[in-house]
């Protein structure tokens, strides 16, 4: 019997909507630097946000690759809205979607399906960032519930949140052992915002601090059961670090497109530069790269599908992905010359967003310091 | 109501290639999509399901890759698809191309309305929507971009002229030729797609012994045409700028005219 494949089958229509929908205004979108609203409502209609979770349970009933293709392909067109992809998909629900009560599903995870409620991942605070270990918002037992106090930074999507996912500190004698995420609607009293951070790149991503101050939050708002938070914490961290690779392999086919095209098209003593060797050297180190991140991005996907430890093969395909998205943009910048220094143009974009995939899953250091560790240093 | 819709699945890039050599397209790396105005078609019949209620059935003669073309069409909509697929229908012109789809509609047995788009992006003749209905003997109308109503035995449309429209009522069952009109084609939710991957699926493949056609009436056998040479057009017209007065200009303008036995 012939069937469609779904991977390729879900690709081409993504690329459809990437082609369509979003290439032609993302130049404006990033310039404009609002949160992408209506993209967002087309891509909730989509049932992409759902592609992680079981159609029996709100979701569209896709895995990780899929997900990830989906990432993928939405960057190749602005990687800020796939960043906000992710987070609505990923790690602003997740934990509500598998710790969360009942009437939470339907109070907060479905509308987040639909595209209606966005939310957040908090675990950066200003004094902490790699070392997670540090963070001081502490959630203090009371009757009936909990106490939150503390601040969180760099909190993506943070203005436009409607809930969030906020790692907090139990027991601080206990460092990473006494972490747990905690749910904290936006609307509750003593949670407040900071103003919009101007960033780089990822432009249309709104980011910002969120301050809790004597928050309390019910007993059923502990997502995370004693005990649990670090486990959760390295199952979900696997999996966005497969998630960052997939963003900058959208990335680097964005650059090495534009650089083919460019480099096909710019005359230079009377032949297109594509013709230089140097040239020619940027676009084919761009294409091994890119065809080496694939293979271990999917390879790290494939393994989290089968339910399989990841860990270190989806930070070693964030850290050669996002390094691969940072050589890519920088040289496509370079092929560009004068006109990749131009903000009409789309080289600088690129070059400004890649900066983004350098931070977000971790550091490139830390990963490299858990690389090292696994093979035995 | 039942309606049918006829599909293609093209490059889905303008800028196809060819090679110098064969003459035949270079299909790597360029991604099968459906062609435009058959989406256009699928997203008028899914529209119509919607507002005066319709099976949908599609129907695409292809390769077995053409399988992405349907399980699309199930994604936006439709309740079920057929590939014709069979080495005996390979290097159809339009003739023999529609007489297939047409014997696979006769087999499909009930339709009120067939929708086709205008003309594919890669062969652009815009013949095999109008052949389908002189093989159903059907009425047809082209190039429509609005269907007002379908009630008491009757469609009526809107159809596009160069410089304004027809309306025009017209008794079912009837084929009609889609252009793109107001409403964009939807996208498909990914849990549909992922529905028209599975087995169960709503999609059935037919050789050419299921619609009762021998290999000499379809493929190549069954078609009146050949394509005898593929070229991609050079472009060596250059223009050229006429400068001085407006008298200079004219007079030298007639001039080459005259020697290019223009006038
Ligand atoms: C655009 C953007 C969006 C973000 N969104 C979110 C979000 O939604 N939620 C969230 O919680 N966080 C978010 N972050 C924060 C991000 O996760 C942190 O920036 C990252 O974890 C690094 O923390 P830091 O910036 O405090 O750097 P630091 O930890 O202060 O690191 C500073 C430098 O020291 C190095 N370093 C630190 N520790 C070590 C070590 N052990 N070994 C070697 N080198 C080390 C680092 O590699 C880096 O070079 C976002 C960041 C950005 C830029």
């Amino acid at each position: 019997m012939i069937r469609s494949n779904p991977e390729e089958l879900i690709r081409k229509n993504i690329a459809r909507f990437v082609d369509n929908e979003i290439i032609p205004i993302a130049q404006e979108l990033d310039n404009k630097g609002e949160f992408p609203r209506d993209i967002f409502k087309k891509l909730s209609k989509m049932g992409i946000f759902g592609i992680r979770y079981p159609r029996h349970r709100g979701g569209s009933g896709g895995n990780t690759t899929l997900f990830c293709i989906i990432c993928e392909e939405i960057s190749r067109g602005l990687l800020s809205v796939a960043s906000i992809v992710a987070m609505q998909s990923l790690m602003g629900t997740n934990f509500l979607f598998h710790y969360g009560t009942g009437e939470m599903f339907e109070e907060f995870f479905l509308p987040a399906m639909r595209g209606e409620k966005i939310g957040c991942f908090c675990m950066t605070e200003p004094d902490a960032g790699s070392d997670l270990g540090a963070i001081t918002t502490r959630a203090t037992e009371v009757d009936d519930g909990y106490l939150i106090n503390g601040m969180k930074t760099w909190v993506t999507d943070g203005p436009e949140a409607s809930f969030y996912t906020v790692m907090c500190q139990t027991d601080p004698s206990k460092r990473l052992r006494g972490i747990g995420y905690f749910f904290i609607p936006r609307n509750l009293p003593g949670v407040s915002l900071s103003s919009r951070f101007q960033c780089l790149g990822t432009r249309t991503t709104p980011i910002c601090e969120v301050a809790f101050k004597d928050v309390f939050i019910p007993k059923e708002y502990r997502l995370t059961p004693e005990g649990e938070g670090l486990n959760a914490f390295l199952k979900i961290i696997a999996e966005i670090r497969a998630m960052t690779a997939a963003l900058a392999l959208g990335l680097q086919r964005a650059a090495m497109a534009d650089s083919i095209k460019y480099a096909n098209e710019r005359m230079a003593s009377g032949k297109p530069i594509g013709k230089f060797q140097l040239v020619q050297s940027k676009i084919a180190n761009m294409a091994t790269n890119l065809e080496a991140s694939k293979l271990m991005t999917y390879r790290a996907t494939a393994m989290i599908d089968e339910g399989k430890e990841a860990l270190k093969e989806a930070t070693m395909a964030k850290y050669f992905a996002t390094e691969s998205a940072c050589s890519a943009s920088d040289e496509c910048t370079r092929i560009f010359a004068g006109y990749g220094y131009s903000m009409e143009y789309t080289a600088q974009r690129y070059f400004r967003d890649a900066r983004f995939l350098l931070n977000g899953g971790g550091t490139h250091e830390v990963l490299q310091c858990n690389i090292a560790r696994w093979v035995g240093i | 109501m039942n309606i049918v819709v006829l599909i293609k699945q093209v490059p889905g890039n303008s800028d196809v290639k060819l090679d110098p050599k064969t003459g035949n397209l270079i299909r790597e790396g360029i991604d099968a999509i459906i062609n435009p105005d058959d989406l256009q078609a699928l997203e008028t019949a899914i529209t119509l399901k919607e507002t005066l209620g319709a099976k949908v059935t599609v129907l695409t003669m292809g390769p077995p890759q053409a399988i992405d073309a349907l399980s699309e069409a199930i994604g936006m909509g439709a309740d079920g698809a057929i590939l014709l697929s069979d080495r005996a229908f390979a290097g159809a012109d339009t003739w023999a191309t529609s007489f297939t789809l047409g014997k696979a509609i006769q087999r499909i047995g009930k339709f009120d309305l067939i929708l086709a788009g205008r003309q594919a992006i890669d062969g652009d003749t815009a013949q095999v929507g109008p052949q389908v209905a002189e093989c159903l003997d059907l009425p047809q109308v082209t190039y429509v971009f609005d269907i007002e109503t379908v009630e008491n035995g009757y469609v009526r449309v809107k159809r596009r002229l160069e410089d304004g429209y027809e309306r025009i009522q017209c008794s079912l069952p009837a084929l009609l030729t889609i252009i793109g009109g107001p409403v964009k084609p939807r996208y498909p939710e990914v849990a549909s797609l992922l529905s028209a991957c599975h087995a169960k699926a709503p999609i059935q493949v037919w050789n050419a012994a299921d619609i009762g056609v021998t290999t000499a009436d379809v493929g190549m056998s069954g078609s009146f045409t050949q394509v005898v040479k593929t070229f991609a057009p050079k472009f060596e017209r250059h223009g050229e700028l006429l400068e001085g007065s407006a008298v200079e200009v004219v007079h030298n303008l007639i001039e080459r005219l005259k020697q290019n036995k223009l006038i």
